[in-house]
């Protein structure tokens, strides 16, 4: 072996004992280091997903006049129409 | 090589020259071990530097000419002079490296580095250590940003070199911030090689360039972490001028990238491209990367709140989406019902609600932001369930447009408070009364929000200005200026004043005009019932709907004399959706005309419909003419 000072054991990632982490720290409060250098097209959420996925809402706007919400709403509007 | 009693030594040297020789980048990283626990062989070496190089001798020297061995001979000898001392410094940390010690472990490793990063700048060998840059860079990091955590660990060391918080007028660095700044000259050059390819952002990645991202995330971790967002705008700039597309470069690096592009951008207000960005990052992440893909959403999803999209059932029910249902739909809920009050209470201070999105850096953003469509959908319940609809059978004929009343929205408001303030409001309040909910009743300032006052103008309203006879408390309020410690006669002679006498006698102006008063007007006066003058809170009111329609997130005019909201041009889409046009398409549109994202160098324009990026970012974007006016709209 040409080069004997070759460190042999590398197979654990090495851990410092200051790196504890603190409990008030959430484990994924850091953007973690990906396992693997590099994928596929293939391999990504997208292609994971297809393209019938419907990730976001565009319209919520509620019109629902039975809702708690509205229906009280409602009937203060015709209160103090009525009182006028 | 070096002499006698060396062995393990020796052959270290003789491995290391030979892996220049073969310009062996990631081979020499590998030799060149420094986090614990090191193996046998580095202890042994460590030991042999021990002995017969000691730390402080004359023998160092010796060391330091045995480095020079190392480089490549060039003609007229070699150039590369940063390497050798960097090898000694390498030595030197194997050598005296004492965990005990960490501050000490920390400012030897940056200063390992910053000499690595000067062997890094050789145009002709310096992309050999490209490798031992970054994984120098990524250690020093992670022991920054570890007793960033954990002061505790250091402030004993911190105490003894007293720069633990004796000077509070000097800005303090944290090592965090130290270490970014070493890290971000390693990144510059990587950016600015001009050894290999084409330099700038036409060419593909060669030599130090590819190195770019690498660094350039890592610096952004940092940054991140210290709070100096501020020190990162440059970098972006650089890489908007400088760097080769994006998408030359691995998956790992693009997407790491473009998250924290998009929480650059998302801090700055610029929701469109952050959005963009951050959409990207979770199309391109690894489908099985469920922790990133998970800190993604936490920026994604607030992102797209802000501009009118909601997270889909779908997208909350993914594994990575796990917990965040309950942060944010409780903000998307209250937005669609409309109760402005509940909104500002759900992310007011003292709600146990937004310590997390405090911690994430998206509470501000997120109350300052979305307030206004929780409004906007308050106004559309009270059109809906109050409003002048138009005729629905006068279709032929020219009848009134679709209106408002803004004195409903008025009712509305006051019913809503009065619904906060009783107690019996348990379905509306989640926690006890809301401040906002009394604004109503407020002398001064807002009436629809609670602001606390503003202490150097706090008992204000409690002074009375009397008309007659010696204010003792203008007197005492102003008694620099009517009672001095002396004055000058007209003679120009001067006279003390040690009694504290009234110089000019008894004070018979107003002083009200000196008074400074944050109010332009008080609302006492303002609110007379019966007196068909508008109320505070209606003049308050029709600013709030002004900001929509600037916003384009409600169309049709105001009138102010009668306050109205007026929808024109309803006649063939219906009041509602002519008035209250659809948020998300509404932004999109008018942000999507330019595509761009600052800080994302795209491939030159032919190549951009291709591109990866680019399909993702156009993948959530609607083309349509809906943010088009309508002829005959102001």
């Amino acid at each position: 072996m040409s080069n004997p000072t070759q460190p042999q054991d590398k197979t654990e990632p090495t851990q410092q004992p200051q790196q504890q982490k603190p409990p008030v720290l959430e484990e994924d409060d850091e953007f973690e280091d990906f396992p693997v250098e590099d994928w596929s097209q293939e391999e990504t959420e997208q292609a994971a997903n297809g393209t019938n996925s419907h990730l976001w809402e565009e319209s919520w706007d509620d019109d629902d006049a039975a809702e708690d919400f509205s229906k009280q709403l409602k009937e203060e509007l015709k209160k103090v129409e009525a009182s006028h | 090589m070096s002499g006698q009693g060396t062995p393990v030594l020796d052959r270290f040297l003789s491995g290391i020259a030979d892996l220049l020789k073969t310009r062996d980048g990631a081979q020499l990283q590998d030799f060149l071990q420094i986090e614990p626990p090191l193996s046998d062989v580095y202890h042994q070496m460590a030991g042999e530097l021990q002995r017969h190089y000691p730390n402080g001798s004359a023998k160092e020297e010796d060391l330091l000419r045995i480095c020079d061995g190392l480089v490549p001979r060039t003609k007229g000898g070699s150039s590369w002079t940063a390497f050798p001392t960097f090898m000694k410094l390498y030595f030197s940390f194997l050598r005296d490296m004492n965990v005990e010690n960490l501050l000490e472990t920390y400012n030897l490793l940056k200063a390992l580095l910053n000499q690595c990063v000067l062997a890094l700048g050789d145009g002709q060998f310096g992309v050999i250590v490209l490798p031992t840059v970054l994984y120098l860079s990524k250690v020093l990091a992670k022991l920054a940003m570890g007793l960033d955590r954990r002061p505790d660990l250091i402030a004993h060391l911190l105490r003894i070199e007293g720069q633990s918080s004796q000077d509070d007028s000097v800005e303090k660095v944290t090592l965090v911030e130290k270490s970014a700044n070493v890290v971000r000259e390693a990144f510059i050059k990587c950016l600015t090689d001009r050894s290999v390819g084409t330099p700038g952002i036409q060419g593909k990645p060669g030599g130090k360039r590819i190195g770019i991202y690498l660094m350039a995330n890592l610096c952004l971790k940092l940054l991140f972490q210290c709070g100096k967002l501020r020190n990162a705008e440059q970098m972006f700039a650089s890489i908007s001028a400088q760097s080769p597309p994006l998408k030359h470069f691995p998956a790992s690096q693009r997407v790491t990238y473009l998250y924290y592009l998009g929480r650059y951008l998302f801090s700055n207000n610029l929701f469109f491209p952050a959005q963009t960005a951050l959409q990207a990052a979770y199309d391109q992440c690894h489908h099985q990367a469920l922790a990133q893909k998970r800190i993604i959403l936490t920026y994604l999803i607030p992102c797209n709140i802000i501009m009118g999209r909601f997270p889909s059932a779908q997208l909350l029910q993914k594994p990575e989406s796990q917990g965040l249902a309950e942060k944010f739909l409780p903000i998307c809920r209250l937005i669609v019902r409309g109760d402005y009050i509940a909104f500002r209470d759900h992310l007011s201070e003292n709600s146990p609600s937004t310590e997390w999105f405090a911690r994430k850096g998206i509470l501000l953003a997120l109350r300052n932001r979305c307030e206004i469509l929780a409004w906007r959908s308050l106004v559309r319940k009270v059109f809906i369930h109050g409003g002048f609809h138009g005729d629905p059978q006068g279709q032929g004929q020219r009848g009134p447009p679709p209106v408002l009343y803004l004195t409903k929205l008025e009712i509305a408001v006051r019913w809503l408070q009065s619904q906060h303030a009783s107690s019996e409001a348990g379905a509306f309040t989640q926690s006890g009364l809301s401040t906002d909910a009394q604004a109503g009743h407020n002398h001064a300032g807002s009436q629809l929000v609670s602001k606390p006052p503003d202490s150097d103008f706090a008992g204000l309203h409690n002074v009375i200005f009397e008309e007659t006879g010696v204010d003792q408390a203008i007197v005492a309020k102003f008694e620099d200026y009517l009672a001095p410690g002396g004055c000058f006669d007209s003679a120009g002679q001067w006279h003390n004043n040690l009694q504290g006498n009234l110089v000019d006698g008894p004070p018979h102006v107003d002083y009200g005009q000196y008074e400074l008063d944050p109010y332009a007007h008080r609302n006492d006066a303002a609110v007379i019932p019966g007196s068909g003058k508008p109320t505070e809170m209606m003049r308050e009111l029709e600013s709030i709907l002004a900001s929509l329609l600037t916003q384009g997130l409600m169309r049709g005019y105001l009138t102010h004399r009668n306050p109205r909201f007026a929808i024109p041009g309803a006649r063939l889409r219906g009041a509602l959706p002519t008035g209250f046009p659809n948020v998300w398409q509404t932004i999109s549109t008018r942000e999507g005309e330019d595509d761009s994202v600052p800080g994302w160098v795209q491939p030159p324009a032919p190549a951009v419909a291709t591109s990866l990026g680019a399909s993702a970012a156009a993948g959530g974007r609607v083309v349509n003419l809906s943010g088009a006016r309508p002829v005959g709209v102001q």
